[in-house]
């Protein structure tokens, strides 16, 4: 499973309070009958830190990505809105890398 | 051509097209019926489905060519063009996907992608779209839509302000393949004044689009946080990075850093760890050194690294590090080392929580103890100590606990299984699994009036816990039976009466109820006693399963002899009113199958004789061989051997070939004593073994081998097999190469087939001659007689029929 908490998007000192408000909160978002694979995703997740020995066991067990995540997010910080524009030619590549990923995701392609 | 068809259906519906692609081309040419044709097509493109799911984009194009029609479309369009486009030739995917647009050759589960597919893949490489086509056709209103979307990219890649472009993407319809292009530029163009409003808008961008990329890129460079966390933990592709990066105007000391980290990110934990230390300035330092922490179980080697930029790791964390590399690398040994000085450095402190974090660790060495037998402990079970040690550190972890207590039972600690069930339960009274486990243990140690306490306690918190409810009810009477059989029938009673306290109005224990009534009948209360019998037989499923069940309960009980004829006289009622099923026979063999009835087999064991003609009508019922085990095994235990062997000898009628009949056929010939098994059906059982291996059905294999095991003098395991065989008949020379002694066992053996009694029977029905035939295929039937040559054997037979006939004649003169 990937990181629990990156999946939930709380922090690693969350406490059982928070963790179950954002789980909840994204329930609310992303209801089961709706989107039932994000579903499972938040309730694996949430499942796995739901209480504070399973919150030690994913840390101290596992590894996780989620500072790698906000490392990314402070190279991509926000220093201008988006007013810009991009090239063509990052516009096409863009569209190569999704229409090969989506040749390749329904298991038979 | 039947047979061929049939075949070929055979191997579509098992998924194995190559084989029917063969066998459909060979009725193709023997008759080009379109069916077949069609048949053919199908699969090609199956065959085409599963080259796809393995990757091999190039020979799935090539069997999707072959059910091309005249006008150049196939059977499975979206995985054409999918290939094509997997393998890069994005144009001439798009030319295929075009011929598609305005018919109805595309299934309708695949359309909508095959449409955004196409829009994608024309926005990428256009060509100009038939001109001639009708512009109200479809066609014509896809091509209109393409140069709307083209037009209004363009714009926006131009810089062209947001109320130019606004015109440009109204010309997109919303139910176009074009939609998601509309959806993304207007996100971009509201991005600056409204970013809820443009997050929002890309919602409408499905996860399997191609245009879901783009979108991706979108999101991250969108100002504010998104409401759902990334769920996909994909790094970022370069083409999302540098789009971030221009849309954003990042300059170009910040878009470098963020290439490189891709790249680093891309390349693996070691490059990766590598960036982090050589931008560490550049970086927020906690991020930076906790990135790099999860990162070294996958490069343990750059901890000095690490340790010479963040400064050097605490003992634990180092400790965790090198187990978790030791885990990746497989090297158990050196991860319970490396786990055991992690959890001491975190014992140590005072923390709670650090505490806890041992407990964590000890448990999951605990785990990996199942597993991998590297991991040795320091006492006898390495479960059993880092379990101890979890508990050690963290008492309070329930799973743990149970868990224990479980490994205790089952090692055969008994002393510390008692001991942590008691303490467990005062510990944490309100759980019931821990209480549950308490009874078993106060019932196992005979503290009879702990374990209704304990029992009470459950109850309160779980008033319809059946399973305390049955263990209670079991228990007491069983202690009934005892006061029963030293003829305390009042005594028994009471018992009985304490046991219903634990019985639920709406689950009556038709034991307890049958057991009631043979007390009462003990006690002389003959009118109630039939009642309460006749209630209980009708809970335990009325008829022979009823009265059967009864009469074991009555065997068990040694009940009087008054009960036991009205038992007798029902049983056999029973049988005569109705044929048996298949279900009442199981029912019958699966109460027989409870671990206290099996051990007073001997007294149950007549019992089994008294529906004997019931169950030989049972013999013709179409068995499988799961359904039957519990039945032989009932059979076997009562040693009703000819029965068994008639459920096997019929069994083999319907299946011939099944190793489960072969093994009760064997089973019953030698009645259930593998000592006896000749050595022709010790090597068939061994080969049963071995077809059962070879077939992956170890359940079978595992039985044959647990019977043949039962010969407590010979080496264990099937590994043996071949140094438990013996001397075989192929191997004997002579007689005088096998030891007197084995001579003697398997003669004692062979003669016990054929008594004294029964040649005597056969003389006097057959006469002499006949006689000495029949006695000798009886012999050539036994262990001596596969091990002799026929001559010996017809010697024996002629002296066992002349010592008979030599005493007839005696007793007649």
């Amino acid at each position: 499973m990937s990181d629990p908490f990156s999946t939930l998007g709380v922090g690693e000192d969350a406490d059982d309070d928070q963790i179950k408000q954002r789980y909840l909160s994204l329930v609310r978002l992303f209801p089961p009958d709706r989107e039932p694979e994000r579903f499972q995703a938040y309730r694996a997740a949430y499942e796995a830190l739901s209480d504070q020995r399973k919150r030690l066991e994913t840390k101290v067990l596992g590894t996780r990505d989620a500072a790698l995540g906000r490392i990314k997010s402070h190279l991509l910080a926000p220093s201008k809105p988006v007013c810009a524009r991009a090239s063509k030619t990052t516009v096409t590549a863009l569209l190569i890398d999704g229409i090969d990923r989506a040749c390749g995701q329904d298991g038979t392609a | 051509m039947c047979s061929l068809a049939a075949k070929a259906s055979e191997a579509m519906r098992l998924g194995d097209f190559k084989e029917a692609i063969e066998l459909l081309k060979r009725l193709v040419k023997q008759d080009p019926l379109p069916r077949w044709r069609d048949m053919l097509a199908d699969a090609y493109a199956g065959r085409a489905r599963s080259l796809a799911a393995k990757g091999m984009f190039d020979e799935a194009e090539t069997a999707l060519n072959k059910t091309a029609v005249a006008d150049g479309t196939v059977r499975e369009p979206l995985l054409y063009v999918q290939c094509l486009a997997k393998r890069g030739q994005l144009g001439k995917a798009f030319q295929h996907a075009v011929k598609y647009i305005g018919t109805d050759k595309v299934p309708a589960a695949s359309a909508a992608r095959m449409a955004e597919l196409t829009a994608a893949l024309w926005l990428v490489a256009p060509v100009r779209v038939d001109a001639q086509a009708d512009p109200s056709s479809e066609l014509g209103q896809w091509a209109q839509s393409a140069a709307a979307a083209q037009q209004s990219l363009a714009a926006w890649v131009e810089g062209k302000p947001a109320h130019e472009i606004e015109p440009l993407l109204s010309r997109i319809p919303m139910r176009s393949a074009f939609r998601p292009l509309r959806l993304i530029l207007k996100s971009l163009i509201t991005a600056p004044t409204d970013p809820a409003r443009a997050r929002q808008l890309l919602d409408g961008i499905g996860r399997q689009s191609p245009f879901a990329c783009w979108r991706e890129a979108v999101a991250a460079a969108l100002p504010g946080e998104a409401q759902e966390p990334p769920t996909n933990a994909t790094p970022p592709s370069r083409a999302q990075c540098l789009f971030a990066a221009e849309v954003k105007g990042l300059p170009a000391g910040g878009s470098q850093l963020l290439a490189e980290f891709v790249k680093a990110e891309r390349s693996g934990a070691a490059a990766l760890m590598t960036f982090l230390t050589s931008h560490a300035a550049a970086l927020p330092a906690t991020e930076a050194k906790s990135a790099c922490f999860n990162l070294l179980p996958r490069a343990p080697d750059r901890l000095r690294q690490v340790e010479s930029t963040f400064g050097s790791l605490a003992e634990f964390d180092r400790a965790r590090i090198l187990a978790l590399a030791a885990e990746a690398a497989n090297d158990w040994e050196r991860a319970e080392e490396q786990w055991c000085v992690a959890a001491k450095a975190t014992e140590r402190s005072a923390d709670p929580e650090s505490r806890l974090m041992a407990g964590v660790i000890y448990r999951h060495v605990a785990g990996l103890a199942e597993t991998h037998p590297e991991i040795a402990g320091e006492g006898t079970s390495p479960s059993i100590d880092y379990l101890e040690g979890s508990l050690r550190a963290d008492p309070d972890h329930i799973p743990a606990v149970l868990k224990l207590i479980g490994l205790y039972r089952t090692e055969g600690q008994d002393k510390d299984w008692h001991r942590l069930a008691e303490d467990a339960a005062q510990r944490f009274p309100q759980q019931s699994a821990i209480l549950l486990q308490a009874v078993d243990s106060a019932i196992a140690r005979k503290a009879y009036k702990k374990a209704v306490g304990f029992a009470r306690r459950i109850l309160a918190l779980d008033p319809i816990n059946q399973a305390v409810r049955q263990r209670m009810i079991e228990l007491q009477i069983s202690h009934a039976r005892r006061q029963a059989r030293s003829k305390r029938a009042d005594l028994a009673w009471k018992e009985l009466a304490n046991a219903a306290e634990w019985e639920r109005p709406d689950a009556p224990s038709a034991r307890l109820c049958v057991n009631q009534g043979l007390v009462a009948w003990e006690l002389g209360n003959a009118a109630d006693a039939e009642a309460r019998l006749r209630r209980g037989v009708e809970l335990a499923g009325g008829g022979v399963v009823g009265w059967f069940c009864a009469s074991v309960e009555h065997a068990r009980m040694k009940g009087g002899a008054a009960s036991g004829a009205v038992l007798r006289a029902e049983l056999v009622r029973a049988q005569k009113a109705v044929a048996p099923s298949k279900e009442e026979i199981l029912s019958v063999a699966l109460g027989m199958s409870d671990g206290e009835i099996t051990e007073a087999s001997k007294e149950i064991a007549p019992l089994v004789f008294r529906i004997r003609g019931w169950l030989l009508q049972g013999a013709s019922l179409a068995w499988s061989a799961a359904e039957i085990h519990p039945v032989c095994e009932m059979l076997r235990l009562a040693g009703a051997y000819d029965l068994l062997a008639d459920y096997a000898r019929l069994a083999l009628l319907r299946t011939p070939d099944d190793a489960t009949w072969k093994l009760y056929r064997v089973m019953a010939r030698v009645k259930g004593d593998a000592e006896r098994l000749s050595v022709r059906e010790e090597d068939e059982l061994m080969d049963l073994v071995e077809d059962a291996e070879a077939r992956q059905d170890f359940h079978t294999a595992n039985r044959i081998e647990r019977f043949l095991d039962s010969v407590p003098d010979f080496p264990k395991g099937a590994a043996s097999h071949s140094a438990r065989r013996g001397p075989s008949a192929k191997g004997i020379g002579s007689v005088d190469d096998i030891e007197e002694g084995f001579i003697s066992q398997l003669l004692a053996v062979s003669l016990e087939e054929t008594p004294p009694e029964m040649v005597e029977r056969l003389v006097a029905k057959l006469g002499r001659e006949r006689a000495i035939s029949a006695v000798l295929e009886r012999l050539r039937r036994t262990p001596v007689g596969e091990l002799f040559p026929v001559e010996n054997i017809r010697r024996v037979a002629e002296e066992m029929v002349n010592s008979i006939c030599g005493k007839t004649s005696k007793s007649v003169a």
